[in-house]
């Protein structure tokens, strides 16, 4: 049963419900809102609208539950996998102007956060305080915590403090029919089921969160960041299959490949070797008084390995500098092509030296150039394809190269998607990685908090809310 | 083991999935109670069982079906035991640092139903954190899974979460994959005694600023830890001392530095004479096994902001003054086990006494273990508080249509 279409007399009412200066409708303001990181597709909201208030989400959201209108929410809108295109329309809740840092608790260590906050603001905010928000996706500076929350964000320091997940101890929500729930809070062990982590990672498909109880972690005392310099990808993946097996988990373990590191040395002058085919870039942090063992053992075996040198950073500077490196290095991709593509596949660690000499293949093969920076110790794979969305052809020929190396993880015992999700972008490998009953107690649900499915319809699961799903106005597909 | 906390019959073992999935499938048909039982050491948490039935047993579903060392992770049936999967992990120095008591029989699968978290969830998490696939039969008998063998993942709903905790009452857990730590080099145990609640929140709140990372915080009160052996070298400072325990572990170096540091903040604390525990060995064993139901005529827990740890740990005194007490108190986890069945009642001591302590904290009180089978209803064993139990409940409903899943003895409404 296709949904109903937003009428004027609709726009009219979310204006009253939160103020026509939190309203947006003409088609040109749209545009902005018709897709996410993810460009290949794209489709505009029929409407968006900015609530100030979890009162302001829950009327919104009955507006839209009692004219049965299809709605999403929406964060910064950097997600990588669609998961903020609107198919058919509809009305987009944007959580942006919900900004507020509620509390610190450092004694209990916690802070209650709005989910407009962005990632970074928390940590600036707990500066000094000896504590900070752990999850740390590249993106930091723009996304959301909310929006962390949906796609149950990684980054690099997630090999040893874990995902969003490990850090969400309650949410506020506003349910598909405007109830608003708490569940969850402060302490650690709420009664019944976990529910928080059922929402987390739910890509905006079960609930609108509005507000989030994250847990705070100590500074470590210190820091080792090394460098590692290899003149092959094999040498570069074996050395942290050694690292990992001895039982080393580093803070951040990360590998750039040579094409990504000459756009990266254009454009931030660090000095990276432009002649190493991968370099390593590997952090413990913990107490000063294990740190120098650690990186003793690191050095030794990336060297066992093969790496040419292992350079360290002589200070916090130059420590920041690298990871300013590292976290912008998509950044930096456009002085390599005018689009890209970039893939979030999952293998056992290790099998990265066969999955990246696998990508290199497929890349010759579909003659695209195919670079790599990614959070190695976690096996989550950035490939990232080089192309020219107004070309339809290569457009064609990427698409085809990316479900590819997909098949590959999933081949090796991995995973589609380790951090970005699966938005729309991945939805066709659900079947691959799940059977139909594992789909069916997705489905199940799912259904148990979003029935009707007007909430963030046609993602994630094959066959959540897929009627009634055509558009309207003309979607747009990256040149396809 | 013993089953008679449960009014079964009979007890059906099947020998893989797909015969646990045609248990079900038939009781679900018939609808017919099934209980999930792993090592049977846990069977009085949650509301006693009412609607007659049968025992699901998972014993015959204990393969290791996957250790890539390697990789740190570990695939295996639900019906393995905790130790035989320590075991197994100590052959390659790893470990998954989820503390469970009486580890010989209690199971995986268990231990993931019902949550069970012990005193190193300061430094090392909780099971939710080392779950990273799951398979499980639904309440018609369908199979299910969420999750893979990789140690990130985001494909699809997080079953792994959705499950822990949730006491067999939406799958029977049949198989799960979990996320492996190295094991430590060294281990210490540094305790001290103080006199009053007000002191050892002043130590409470100097460890969350301490330099030092601990693995577990303890903070111990009442019979059980007075006459413990680990403990009595310490002075006394009153009749009822409160002990602080901190578990550290890391590298010889690391655990070396951390306890002289301990030392050196507590003394500007001004606690004199700590103890670094001899064979801490001894004492951490007790602190796994502490909250066992044993003896015990009635165990509680509390889930508490931190800092109301000790508001806790004072009124469950004033309920039962020879109550004893284990609180992982860096977690606002608190542990209760009382001497006797409170006089005025429980569900008196719990509404007029216990929770309002617990809410006060932002948190919830539930009952662990009461062998009486007295006054278990939904009020005093859940807590009593205003949780989205309506949403939990529709959440049953799609995976559990007929109820059979452990009739009756979780939250739902």
């Amino acid at each position: 049963m296709p949904f109903a279409p937003v009428t004027p007399k609709l726009i009219d009412r979310l204006r009253q419900a939160v103020g026509v200066e939190n309203v947006l409708a003409a088609r040109s303001d749209l545009l902005v809102y018709e897709c996410d990181g993810f460009v290949i597709e794209k489709n505009s909201p029929d409407v968006v609208v900015f609530p100030r208030h979890t009162q302001d989400v829950a009327e919104v959201v009955k507006i839209c539950s009692a004219a049965d209108v299809p709605f999403l929410p929406r964060g910064a809108g950097t997600s990588l996998a669609g998961g903020c295109l609107p198919i058919g329309g509809g009305v987009m809740i944007v959580l942006t102007r919900m900004q507020q840092i509620v509390e610190i608790n450092l004694r209990d260590r916690y802070a209650v956060v709005e989910p407009g906050v962005v990632n970074v603001w928390l940590t600036n905010a707990l500066k000094g305080s000896g504590y900070h928000y752990a999850p740390d996706p590249s993106s930091q500076g723009a996304c959301t915590i909310g929006g962390n929350v949906a796609t149950n964000s990684g980054g690099p320091h997630t090999l040893k403090y874990g995902v969003t997940v490990n850090h969400v101890l309650g949410v506020e929500a506003v349910l598909s029919d405007g109830r608003i729930v708490q569940i969850g809070g402060p302490t650690e062990d709420p009664v019944g089921l976990d529910l928080v982590g059922a929402l987390v990672g739910s890509e905006g498909t079960l609930a609108i969160v509005t507000k989030v109880w994250v847990r705070l972690t100590r500074n470590p005392q210190g820091y080792r960041t090394m460098l590692a310099v290899f003149e092959s990808v094999d040498d570069a993946t074996n050395a942290i299959s050694e690292i990992i097996g001895k039982g080393i988990v580093p803070a951040a373990l990360e590998l750039m490949d040579q094409g990504i590191l000459v756009a990266v040395e254009a454009a931030f002058q660090f000095g990276f070797p432009l002649d190493a085919q991968a370099i390593l870039l590997i952090e413990v942090d913990g107490l000063e008084a294990g740190l120098d063992h650690q990186r003793d053992e690191i050095v030794a075996l990336c060297k066992q390995s093969g790496a040419r040198e292992v350079r360290l950073a002589a200070d916090d500077k130059e420590r920041l500098k690298l990871w300013k490196c590292r976290k912008q290095a998509f950044g930096a991709i456009g002085r390599l092509s005018p689009s890209y593509c970039t893939q979030d596949g999952v293998v056992p660690r290790t099998k990265l030296p066969h999955i990246l000499r696998k990508i290199t293949e497929i890349g010759s093969r579909y003659g695209l150039r195919i670079v790599n920076v990614f959070h190695a110790g976690d096996g989550n794979i950035h490939p990232i394809l080089l192309f020219d969305e107004r070309d339809a052809e290569q457009t064609k020929r990427v698409l085809e190269a990316s479900h590819e190396i997909l098949d590959e993880c999933l081949k090796c015992g991995g995973s589609v998607t380790g951090e970005h999700g699966i938005g729309v972008e991945k939805i066709a490998f659900m079947n691959r990685m799940f059977t139909d009953s594992d789909l069916v107690a997705m489905q199940n649900l799912h259904d148990a908090f979003n029935p009707r499915g007007n909430l963030s319809p046609a993602k994630l699961l094959p066959t959540a809310g897929a009627c009634g799903m055509e558009q309207k106005h003309p979607g747009r597909r990256a040149a396809l | 083991m013993t089953t008679s906390l449960l009014p079964i019959k009979k007890t059906i073992s099947p020998a893989d999935p797909a015969e646990v999935a045609s248990v079900i499938g038939d009781a679900f048909r018939a609808k017919t109670p099934l209980y999930p039982i792993g090592g049977g050491t846990t069977l009085d948490f949650g509301l006693p069982a009412k609607a007659e039935g049968a025992g699901l047993s998972l014993a015959k579903l204990s393969r290791v079906v996957d250790y890539p060392a390697r990789d740190m992770t570990v695939t295996v049936e639900a019906g393995l035991t905790m130790k035989a999967l320590a075991d197994l992990l100590a052959t390659e120095r790893q470990r998954l640092p989820i503390d469970v008591p009486q580890s010989e029989q209690a199971t995986i699968g268990g231990m993931i139903a019902t949550n069970w978290n012990g005193p190193r969830r300061y430094g090392q998490g909780t099971v939710r954190d080392y779950v990273i696939g799951i398979s499980a039969i639904d309440g018609r008998g369908m199979p299910f899974k969420g999750g893979g063998r990789v140690v990130k993942n985001v494909a699809g709903y997080d079953f792994c979460k959705l499950l822990t905790g949730s006491l067999g009452t939406l799958g029977v857990i049949t198989q799960v994959t979990l996320k492996l730590k190295p094991q430590c080099d060294q281990t210490a145990l540094v305790a001290c005694a103080v006199s009053s609640a007000s002191e050892a929140e002043k130590l409470l709140a100097a460890i969350v600023r301490s330099e030092t990372v601990p693995m577990a915080v303890e903070l111990l009160v009442g019979p059980s830890w007075q006459v413990d052996p680990a403990l009595a070298a310490l002075d006394r400072p009153s009749a009822a001392p409160l002990y602080l325990v901190v578990g550290l572990e890391g590298m010889h170096s690391e655990v070396e530095w951390m306890t002289r540091q301990l030392l050196a903040e507590w003394e500007q604390l001004g606690i004199t004479s700590p103890l670094v525990v001899g064979d801490s060995a001894d004492l951490w064993r007790r602190l796994v096994e502490f909250s066992a139901a044993g003896e015990s005529p009635l165990v509680l827990k509390a889930s508490i902001a931190p800092s109301g740890v000790t508001a806790m740990v004072e009124a469950a005194r004033q309920v039962d003054s020879q109550c004893s007490i284990q609180a992982h108190a860096g977690n606002g986890i608190v542990v209760m086990r009382f001497s006797q069945f409170p006089a005025n009642g429980l569900s008196r001591t719990l509404v007029g006494q216990l929770q309002p302590v617990a809410m006060a904290h932002g948190g919830n009180i539930v009952v662990l273990s009461n062998p009486s089978g007295a006054e278990m209803t939904h009020q005093s064993v859940w807590g009593g508080i205003d949780a989205p139990f309506g949403l939990m409940s529709e959440v049953k409903r799609r995976f559990d249509p007929a109820d059979i899943l452990n009739r009756g003895r979780f939250v739902y409404v």
